[in-house]
């Protein structure tokens, strides 16, 4: 177990390092100066050449590209984020901030995307081909198909325009209020949790169907236990394996996709912060905000293997 | 005979009476200018408005950084400005009149080239030091010559500006090594962005304030608290020179980007008071809500696009005349209409006086709603300059902003079905368009510009100017550059105002850039709000600190 570990955490490093070079590179690579940020058009249309070389170099951008990234991870092992270009707020006080939130919703929507999925699986799986199973699919392959930021668009609207309803816009933190929290949350944790849940009723259905037909199923069956438990206490927990894996890497969707859907609720959390570094060429907080994504998908990665053994007492490291 | 010439010298009482009303005008207008504004004309609490309350005003709150005089945005004014006073400022009654701020009154030299600004006693920083003419002096000292790495966008406005002197603690002087008109001089000391900030203050930062949060003001609102792209918050400044002002307890400023869905969602739900830079869906809806205001104004920006005046065929003006011509704007408004609101005008601001008025105007080709006869002309000009086929492969080069994006093109369009002139639009992030308009790495190539006045003196030189910082397509013409230096020393208001219709008519036969529209703004507020209506307002940069604003219910 424990040279498990240590392959996955070395693994995993590995990760973080490629992922680290790649966003450093490519930030340098793009077009776009953060001077016009700063410094706003009309700014940036009287800057001398001088004072652009001088600028850069308080920005720290002048330094050889080899230098800024080693600086770059230096200040991450010393647990320094750095600072954003823009106001001088740190990047540490930005997670901080927005991290809360952003979790909440990643959380929130893992768990409506099981609350929904798995018995949508379950019944699509138990009366296969019937008119609940196509309804279920239909819904899925509807849920997939159109885009969160679209529906979040469609609920901000319709919410507003039928009901005069709009959520807290700046951010209430769970222990500070969680009524007015929850109203933040919510929108983007149950779009984002429908597509998610359409994968995991999928998922979940193809892997309950294929149980359903095992030996020890039958077996159950012919013991005289009751459908439910045969469903819940036999087939099911061999049938989630698949669903487990699949939670890990759609946790990294809902990560990837609550950028939009925070940016079409309005709400504040890292996701919309990331779009305004990019827009800013804020290239300290984009590649920090990239690498920590980075870093939560590939231990939730690791977290989601460690599980199988807990989940499948055959399986050990 | 006698009779005849006896009526036409005699005074009649009518003729008298106009004669008196405009000698009393002039005069009002010298003392405006000249002599310096009488105490009356000052911004005083009024008893009978109602105190207290939290205005909740939603606006651009994310700056890029915090130095005022650096900026040229309104995430800073818009958030930063109820802290801060400046020398002299625009009435917030009409937006337009010159009146006594920080400077209770002032003197102009019978030259014009010195300006004597007399401050008030007891003025106070938020962080309890007596405002002087030293902190004015180190104001417009780093605003008319920027230290080292500080870029301000104000600077050219002071450019004649030789010497700043504090013969007294509450008396500065601007010695000017030329004279300039009045209006000009004044409206520039006028801007919203020129803040008195403490000499102590830059002095301690050197002379860069750019991630200085709250560096003291002397404004009716003090810093309280700020998160990053959420709110900002400012209380009553209780010590405030102008006794009883403000009105309000409390400001919560709301980051809410400009024409986005937030900030007219948050408006339409009530979740704030008053909202500037509403889209135009939103505005529309805002109209028609009870118990709601919606204004709309003008704003300091043209939108143009630039042909590049160093590659050859943009080189002659008959060309460039040929595209100005072939532009439908009417159709060009209306394809942002719902995007963000425009009105129709050439190069000079159509709502200033010297401009050619909008009937007038909208009589001449290229503004005219039946674009044929502009485009028959703008095909022979094409003809005549050996272009007749049209141009093939034109690099057209647009910011990545929706406005932009939907004019890029319908212009495309009409350049093709108008003059057979075909362009390959080539969509950039803004730092990108700033990059390749500036390197000359473009045929065409849309965006906008802003000035601080609309006084022509301000943008003449810095859009047309021949090395106007956004002259972007490099446009010179001599007849041009000698009329705009005349328009900036001209003292007789009548004079300069023939110059600048004169210098209009040059443009439009050799147009440095192609006109498409001049931005408005949307503001609407629940009619709780009092003591705020932007409709005679110029842009967003000047009335922006809610001093005299007040709410109904509380």
């Amino acid at each position: 177990m424990r040279k498990y570990l240590l392959r996955r955490a070395v693994f995993a490093l590995g990760t973080l390092i490629g992922v680290s070079l790649i966003i450093f590179v490519v930030l340098r690579i793009l077009p776009g100066d953060p001077l016009v940020a700063i410094l706003g058009v009309e700014g940036y249309a009287r800057l001398a050449p001088a004072d652009r070389a001088h600028l850069m170099h308080d920005l720290g951008l002048s330094d050889p590209l080899p230098v800024q990234y080693v600086r770059w991870l230096r200040d991450i092992a010393a647990g320094q984020l750095g600072k954003s270009f823009f106001r001088g707020d740190t990047v540490a006080e930005l997670i901080l901030r927005r991290g809360p939130i952003s979790a909440e919703i990643a959380f929130l929507a893992l768990f409506v995307s099981w609350l929904v999925g798995l018995p949508v699986g379950i019944l699509s799986a138990l009366r296969p081909n019937g008119w609940a199973d196509a309804i279920a699919r239909s819904i899925s392959v509807l849920f997939i198909a159109v885009p969160g930021f679209w529906l979040g668009l469609l609920i901000v609207l319709g919410l507003l325009f039928w009901f005069g309803y709009k959520a807290p816009i700046v951010i209430v933190q769970l222990w500070e209020n969680p009524w007015q929290n929850l109203q933040i949350v919510l929108g983007p944790a149950v779009v984002l949790g429908l597509a998610q849940g359409a994968y995991i009723a999928r998922m979940s259905r193809s892997c309950l169907l294929e149980v359903i037909r095992e030996d020890y199923v039958r077996t159950a069956r012919a013991k005289g236990a009751v459908e439910r438990a045969v469903v819940l206490h036999h087939a099911l927990p061999n049938a989630l394996l698949p669903v487990v894996t699949i939670s890990g890497v759609l946790l990294g969707f809902v990560l990837g996709g609550s950028v939009a859907v925070e940016q079409a609720f309005g709400v504040p959390g890292l996701g919309r912060a990331l779009v305004t570094a990019v827009v800013e060429r804020d290239i300290i907080v984009v590649q920090n905000l990239v690498l920590l994504y980075a870093l939560i998908f590939v231990a939730v990665n690791v977290l989601v293997d460690l599980s199988y053994g807990w989940l499948d007492p055959r399986i050990r490291y | 005979m006698t009779d005849h010439i006896a009526a036409r010298t005699r005074v009649s009482r009518r003729a008298f009476l106009r004669t008196v009303g405009v000698a009393g005008g002039t005069v009002a207008l010298a003392s405006t200018l000249g002599r310096g504004r009488a105490l009356a004309d000052e911004v005083k609490a009024d008893p009978g408005v109602k105190r207290g309350g939290t205005l909740r005003y939603g606006i651009l709150n994310a700056p890029a950084h915090f130095d005022l005089h650096q900026s040229g945005t309104v995430a800073n004014i818009g958030p930063q400005s109820p802290m801060y006073d400046t020398l002299i400022r625009r009435d917030p009654r009409d937006g337009q009149t010159i009146i006594p701020d920080l400077a209770y009154k002032w003197d102009i030299s019978p030259d014009s080239k010195k300006y004597t600004f007399y401050l008030r006693k007891g003025v106070k920083f938020h962080d309890g030091a007596e405002l002087t003419s030293a902190d004015v002096k180190a104001t417009y000292d780093r605003i008319a010559r920027p230290p080292k790495g500080v870029v301000i966008p104000r600077t050219p406005l002071f450019a004649s500006v030789g010497e700043i002197v504090a013969p007294a603690p509450d008396r500065v002087e601007f010695r000017l090594t030329e004279p300039r008109p009045q209006a000009f001089m004044l409206g520039s000391f006028a801007s919203g962005w020129n803040v008195i900030v403490r000499k102590k203050t830059l002095d301690d930062n050197q002379g860069n304030l750019r991630q200085v949060m709250a560096y003291p003001g002397t404004g009716p609102f003090k810093h309280v608290s700020r998160k990053d792209k959420e709110v900002w918050i400012q209380e009553r400044n209780p010590e405030y020179w102008n006794k009883g002002l403000p009105y309000l307890d409390r400001l919560e400023i709301y980051h809410l980007p400009p024409f986005s869905p937030e900030l007219g969602s948050a408006f339409l739900a009530g979740k704030i008071d008053y909202a500037r830079l509403l889209d135009p869906v939103s505005w529309r809806k805002a109209k028609e809500m009870p118990g709601v205001t919606a204004a709309s104004f003008n704003q300091s920006v043209i939108q143009a696009f630039w042909t590049n005046g160093k590659r050859k065929p943009f080189a002659d003006p008959r060309v460039r005349r040929a595209i100005h011509l072939a532009m439908d704007r009417p159709a060009l408004i209306d394809v942002v209409k719902d995007t963000a609101p425009m009105q129709i005008g050439g190069f000079v601001y159509p709502f200033h006086e010297a401009s050619t008025p909008r009937a007038e105007l909208e009589k001449r080709l290229g503004y005219q709603k039946d674009v044929k006869p502009a485009v028959q002309e703008a095909q022979r000009l094409m003809k005549e300059a050996g272009h007749g086929q049209g141009l093939k492969g034109l690099d057209f080069v647009v910011r990545d902003i929706n406005t932009f994006k939907l004019w890029a093109v319908a212009i495309q369009a009409m350049l093709k079905e108008n003059l057979n002139i075909e362009s390959n639009l080539r969509v950039v992030q803004t730092s990108q368009w700033f990059d390749e308009a500036s390197a000359g790495n473009f045929d065409l190539a849309i965006s906008a510009i802003v000035s601080t006045l609309m006084d022509p003196s301000d943008y003449f030189n810095a859009w047309y100017g021949k090395d106007g910082p956004q002259n972007y397509g490099s446009w010179t013409n001599e007849q041009f550059h000698a009329l705009t230096k005349q328009i900036d020393h001209e003292l007789d208001e009548s004079k300069r105002k023939a110059l600048i219709r004169q210098a209009e008519g040059i443009l439009e036969q050799d147009p440095p850039l192609i006109p498409i529209a001049y931005e408005q703004i949307y503001d609407a507020w629940y009619n709780r709000v009092r003591g705020q209506n932007p409709s005679k307002f110029f842009g967003i940069y000047d009335v922006v600190r809610w001093d005299v604003v007040s709410l109904a219910q509380t």
